[in-house]
């Protein structure tokens, strides 16, 4: 048995036959190919394929694909705009909170719903956000410092830099 | 596989009634597929998510009523939950990871019947109770009776919970949700103890004591005789550690990878002291003393 289902993923609409069965994750990456979405744990605790659904943030392993019909889909590979990296993903490079690599995509969009969520997020926030997400290589003070030039950037020369500069 | 989406209750109820052990109820699915993947398929997957209208959080004649559908993120950021049941709030505030709460529903985490499920322990001190749907109608299950073990509830293979029901206790109670576990976040409770508390007119004496614990029996259990030993007596340190005591003793915990069971006794006596003490100081402002 199969399903019909319609969905958009970073704006681009598809419509798909699947299995009722499949996972959100396998739909991504084998049948539309979005393989920045990780596979890892594939049991809903390492965060590595995370992604935004309707906004939010989920574990795409541990979504049925079929609960995606309708649904507005965001992933990593969405984030650039015009060959320009999201200032999340930029702050990443900048202070080094990339080592291996492959926890990256699901930190970057747990950091993303964060700052859609708050632009001045407390340390707290910061930890809570990514709480759901596991790195084994570089430790977290790099991402967190990420995490906090990001937040800077968003808020522009208006918000609270400019306070800082006067 | 066979696979369904019904769209009301009563088509969700008729389906369980026609397919029952074969059946398996999906909500948020965090479980459920986890299970599809590294145990078996079912052999008929029933998802409930596109049944309309029940996600919702509401006040009504002194209870809080939450649909089955509600997402822990939903409960962890709802004003009402927050103000009028402090004690669920925390459990959800706790519950997993951010992703898993933007996922998992109320209803699945009662239903799939951990001992350790977040939400357990704190509803059985809430004295909530589960709305389920037969197919001869509904039915109102009280959560001191709705576990019979692992994965086993009264809901059986062909009732479906509709809504969970959970009075607001008295204005005059506080209540605490202390969790053991190695990792704040995601990880599994080695123990769970839900406290709550309530004094009488002169702040000496606890009118009214329940104590729930989590992760150390078949099921969440209320902690009946350490209840009784404190209630309507002057809350003393010593009668406290008696109670944390006798809590220990009423649990029935396992040894396994995260804890073994005279270490998880161990922690059910001191979550248990520390709660009382927390809930004691925080309702009367005045240490547990003497």
């Amino acid at each position: 048995m199969s399903l019909n289902i319609r969905l958009v993923v970073n704006g681009t609409r598809h419509r798909a036959k699947i299995e009722p069965a499949l996972s959100l994750l396998d739909f991504l990456r084998d049948t539309l190919g979005y393989k920045g979405v990780k596979i890892c744990c594939n049991t809903g605790e390492c965060g590595a394929c995370t992604i935004l659904f309707d906004g939010k943030p989920v574990n795409s392993c541990v979504v049925l694909a079929a609960d995606a019909a309708g649904a507005e889909l965001v992933t990593v590979e969405g984030l650039a705009e015009g060959g320009r990296l999201h200032p999340v993903q930029q702050a990443f490079i900048d202070t080094g909170a990339v080592q291996c690599g492959y926890c990256t995509p699901g930190f970057i969009i747990s950091v993303k719903a964060l700052l859609d969520r708050t632009r001045n997020p407390t340390a707290e926030e910061i930890e809570e956000a990514v709480s759901g997400n596991i790195c084994r290589c570089t430790g977290y003070t790099k991402i967190v410092d990420a995490i906090q030039i990001a937040a800077r950037q968003l808020q522009g020369p208006t918000g609270l830099t400019s306070k800082a500069r006067s | 596989m066979d696979y369904f989406e019904p769209k009301t209750l009563r088509e969700a109820v008729s389906l369980l009634a026609r397919y029952g052990e074969k059946a398996k109820v999906i909500a948020g699915g965090t479980d459920v597929l986890v299970d599809m993947k590294f145990k078996e398929e079912p052999l008929c997957l029933v998802n409930i998510k596109r049944i309309p209208g029940m996600s919702y959080i509401r006040e009504e004649k002194g209870s809080l009523r939450i649909g089955a559908l509600t997402p822990i993120r939903e409960i962890e950021t709802s004003p009402l939950v927050r103000e009028k049941l402090p004690l669920l709030w925390e459990s959800a505030h706790q519950f997993a990871s951010l992703q898993i709460r933007n996922t998992a529903t109320i209803g699945g985490n009662v239903c799939r019947a951990s001992p350790s499920g977040e939400t357990l322990a704190p509803l059985l001190v809430l004295e909530a109770s589960a709305i389920a749907r037969f197919s001869k109608g509904e039915k109102k299950l009280p959560f001191t009776e709705l576990f019979l073990g692992p994965g086993k509830t009264l809901l059986g293979a062909k009732g479906l919970l509709r809504e969970i029901e959970v009075p607001l206790p008295s204005k005059e109670s506080r209540g605490t949700y202390l969790k053991h576990a190695v990792r704040g976040a995601m990880d599994i409770a080695m123990v769970g103890v839900a406290v709550l508390v309530t004094p009488d007119g002169g702040g000496k004496k606890a009118r009214d004591v329940r104590i729930g614990l989590g992760a150390v029996a078949p099921t969440p259990i209320r902690a009946k005789r350490a209840e009784k030993a404190l209630r309507g007596k002057t809350m003393a340190r010593a009668l406290v550690e008696e109670a944390a005591r006798i809590a220990a003793s009423e649990s029935s915990p396992i040894s396994d990878q995260r804890s073994s069971a005279e270490y998880r006794r161990w922690i059910v006596e001191t979550l248990t002291r520390r709660g009382l003490e927390q809930s004691w100081k925080a309702v009367t402002g005045k240490e547990v003393d003497g």
